[in-house]
């Protein structure tokens, strides 16, 4: 940019005998071919990225069937979010998906992460294995967990009956277990992945100071306490942002495994987004909740920034 | 030119040309004008490999009409509500948009999205449509018109009915209906047959509820309901169907549950017929099946059934608005409904002609009691036409299966749909 307009500057002086100096030429063209470039992909961001966000909040404050010309509506469909039963308990669902889903995938992703932290043969065919469920398909994963989770058939409530649990759970067909069955299913399969991320964060920790640490006298505990959780901090924090938003953006696993439903037991934002958008029509209040999905996530982002922030100092 | 320059430049244009084609392909792929050249209708349908109706109509209008060619765009069928909704908001131009179902349609009619088409529907064959009245819309405006109208009557399999010894169905009453479908459970595990099989839709329940007792599905008071939930939920606690935990979660097939011979009985839609037959004629299947009248409330005097109407719609963007509308008097006229009755399906023009060659096609049951179940007292549109009709039907669904459940006691269900259908649909 500032090549750019040193260029256009230089131009302006009259052309004297005065060689053109060689730097500008290069530079100028630097300049467009850099551009040349990022300009697909920024056309891309921008024409199905950029505008869209930008419409949706201008949509937000009007109502769009999503055919006729959008009709203004002001903090209409803000106070009707607020009313409505099916978003408050979408919100509600969210909320409780992401409490459940962070933590216990991050314990998981680390403690794998910790076992598969060794220099064995076939280590990566373990890593592999922990990665897998990661890249399998989504419906799959979805159908093949609703029957392990089923009551009268499925392995997992026969498991628990050898433990002297007469009646199971119902998991997927009732309310009340439903969002822990989705959530148990969502952390088998995230789990692989963000072990990856522990994996590489445990591997930058420098060995010498387990080392020390183990001069002093220090026990496992105490290593994992002062040397291994305090160096994988930025890892953790990564993993906690990307989890926290994940967790919030969440849509495919719950819509194929239970549709949202028994009821409204396990809808989330995003299915409720999907619902009031592109089935019942009603463009601008789905953008309104979508609207109040992106500031949830940015208020918690920024929070574990700030936190964050604070911790380092 | 210096040889980096051009790279450089060779690179940029290669970079951006995949952009420049999608736009242009995007415009090249609409249609012809109109007028007395060849023209290419586009219509939606959905699965056409299973849905043998499309390709018959379609392959009969293109040689009748031979400057008319078709061009199929196939939807998913289970996607296909939802895919034409985006289509249509995007400003597709497809020229025939196929009705699934009244709920879409009413949406789609309220916000103008279809060409009116009131003309086709004042002819003489149109008025004895089944199910026309469905698709009117404010005073005398239609922008669909009927193909196809299916209902709903109860399957069962002969041979299990032989096995236990029991008379086949004919007029059953609803405790008739339960007690039989208890009678013909037998074992249990993986050899299992259920006496009868109730599939996860709120219609089930709810549709024949609102046809049998008057009750209105859009108006936000469903006691009327709580009959028909009582008996669909005392034959799931006798074992007699799947329970619906395990039929949602493991997204069971009601055809399959039937052809394989898991269910004796199957409330469902006449389409399954076609299906039936042609799974049949392909080897998929041996089952020996026939057609009761569904039950009905103990005291009824005669057969209320509900149903609904298949359609073709014009879009409202479409460019080739003559083309489509003689398509749409074709398929809807006596040419269309003999082709969709030779296919086994049920054509919304039902009259002798084609109840004759429904009835005559290759293996279709030849019993009595098969002819009059299709000849119902009274079919009741499965769902009224309203711009609220989707809301109320999403609320109403996920209701459906928190009460089927048992997550909830039948009255607090319905107590509960009564409260958001009246608070929620704007």
């Amino acid at each position: 940019m500032t090549d750019l307009i040193a260029a256009s500057a230089e131009k302006a002086p009259p052309a004297t005998a005065r060689p053109r100096p060689r730097r500008r030429g290069p530079g100028w063209r630097n300049t467009l071919i850099g551009w040349s470039f990022i300009l697909p992909n920024l056309i891309g961001f921008v024409a199905l990225t950029l505008v869209p966000v930008v419409a949706a909040f201008a949509l937000s404050f009007a109502s769009w069937d999503g055919f006729n010309p959008p009709k203004w509506v002001g903090l209409k469909n803000f106070r009707r979010l607020f009313k409505d039963d099916a978003t408050m308990t979408a919100l509600r669902n969210t909320v409780y998906y992401a409490c459940g889903h962070v933590p216990l995938t991050m314990l998981a992703a680390l403690g794998l992460a910790l076992l598969l932290n060794r220099k064995m043969r076939g280590m990566a065919f373990f890593r592999a294995v922990a990665f897998f469920p990661y890249i399998t398909s989504m419906v799959a994963v979805a159908i093949v967990w609703n029957m392990l989770f089923n009551p009268q058939y499925g392995p997992v409530d026969q498991f628990l009956h050898w433990f002297g649990v007469a009646n199971g759970p119902g998991w997927t067909t009732t309310t009340g277990w439903a969002m822990p069955a989705v959530i148990v299913t969502s952390v088998w399969r995230d789990m692989g992945y963000y072990m990856i991320l522990f994996l590489a964060g445990l591997q930058a920790i420098p060995p010498e100071l387990y080392e020390a640490a183990q001069v002093d006298g220090a026990s496992a505990w105490q290593r994992f306490r002062a040397v291994t959780l305090p160096g994988l901090r930025p890892t953790t924090f990564l993993v906690l942002i990307l989890l926290t938003v994940q967790s919030f953006k969440v849509f495919d696993l719950i819509f194929v495994m239970t549709g949202g439903g028994p009821g409204t037991a396990t809808l989330v934002l995003s299915q409720q987004i999907y619902q009031t958008g592109i089935v019942d029509g009603e463009y601008g209040y789905a953008s309104a909740i979508s609207v109040l999905l992106f500031l949830l996530v940015l208020v918690l982002t920024l929070t574990q920034f700030w936190f964050n922030r604070r911790r380092e100092r | 030119m210096h040889r980096r320059k051009f790279l450089q430049l060779a690179a940029a244009t290669a970079a951006t040309a995949p952009l420049a084609a999608a736009c242009s392909a995007n415009s090249s792929s609409s249609g012809s004008s109109g007028g007395n050249g060849p023209v290419q209708l586009s219509v939606s349908v959905w699965s056409m490999a299973t849905t043998p109706e499309f390709k018959a109509l379609f392959d009969a209008f293109e040689k009748a009409n031979p400057n008319i060619t078709i061009k199929p765009v196939d939807i998913l069928a289970a996607d296909y509500s939802t895919k034409v909704k985006v289509m249509l908001s995007g400003g597709d131009s497809t020229d025939i948009i196929t009705m699934k179902n009244t709920t879409d349609y009413g949406q789609f009619a309220s916000r103008g999205q279809l060409h009116d088409i009131s003309s086709l529907a004042a002819t003489s064959t149109a008025a004895s449509l089944q199910g026309l009245s469905a698709f009117k819309q404010n005073g005398n405006a239609y922008y669909a018109l009927p193909y196809r109208q299916d209902f709903w009557v109860l399957f069962y399999n002969k041979k299990i009915f032989d096995a236990a010894g029991k008379p086949y169905p004919t007029n059953l009453t609803w405790d008739q209906y339960a007690q039989l479908a208890e009678s013909l459970t037998s074992g249990s595990g993986s050899s299992k047959v259920y006496g009868t099989y109730h599939h996860t839709w709120r219609s089930v329940v709810q549709a024949i509820s609102a046809a049998q007792t008057g009750g209105n599905l859009i108006g936000g008071h469903y006691e009327f309901f709580t009959n028909q939930y009582n008996t669909a939920l005392a034959i799931q606690a006798a074992g007699a169907t799947l329970d619906f935990g395990t039929a949602s979660t493991q997204q069971t097939s009601y055809q399959s549950m039937l052809e394989t011979g898991k269910a004796a009985m199957l409330p469902m839609g006449t389409w399954l017929a076609g299906t039936l037959l042609a799974d049949k004629a392909a080897g998929k299947t041996n089952i020996d099946w026939s057609i009761a009248p569904m039950p009905q409330v103990a005291g009824a005097s005669g057969i209320t059934t509900f149903g609904s109407p298949t359609a073709f719609a014009v879009n409202k963007r479409s460019r080739n608005v003559d083309a489509a509308e003689k398509f749409i008097s074709f398929a809807t006229g006596p040419q269309g409904a003999k082709i969709v009755a030779g296919i086994g399906i049920v054509p919304a023009l039902l009259n002798d002609d084609t109840r004759k060659i429904y009835f005559g096609l290759t293996g279709m049951p030849a019993d009595s009691g098969f002819k009059k179940a299709f000849a119902p007292d009274k079919v009741n549109l499965e769902m009224p036409v309203s711009p609220q009709s989707s809301q109320i039907d999403t609320i109403l669904t996920q209701e459906h299966s928190i009460v089927m459940t048992k997550q909830k006691s039948v009255s607090a269900g319905i107590a509960e749909m009564d409260s958001r259908v009246q608070n929620e649909v704007e």
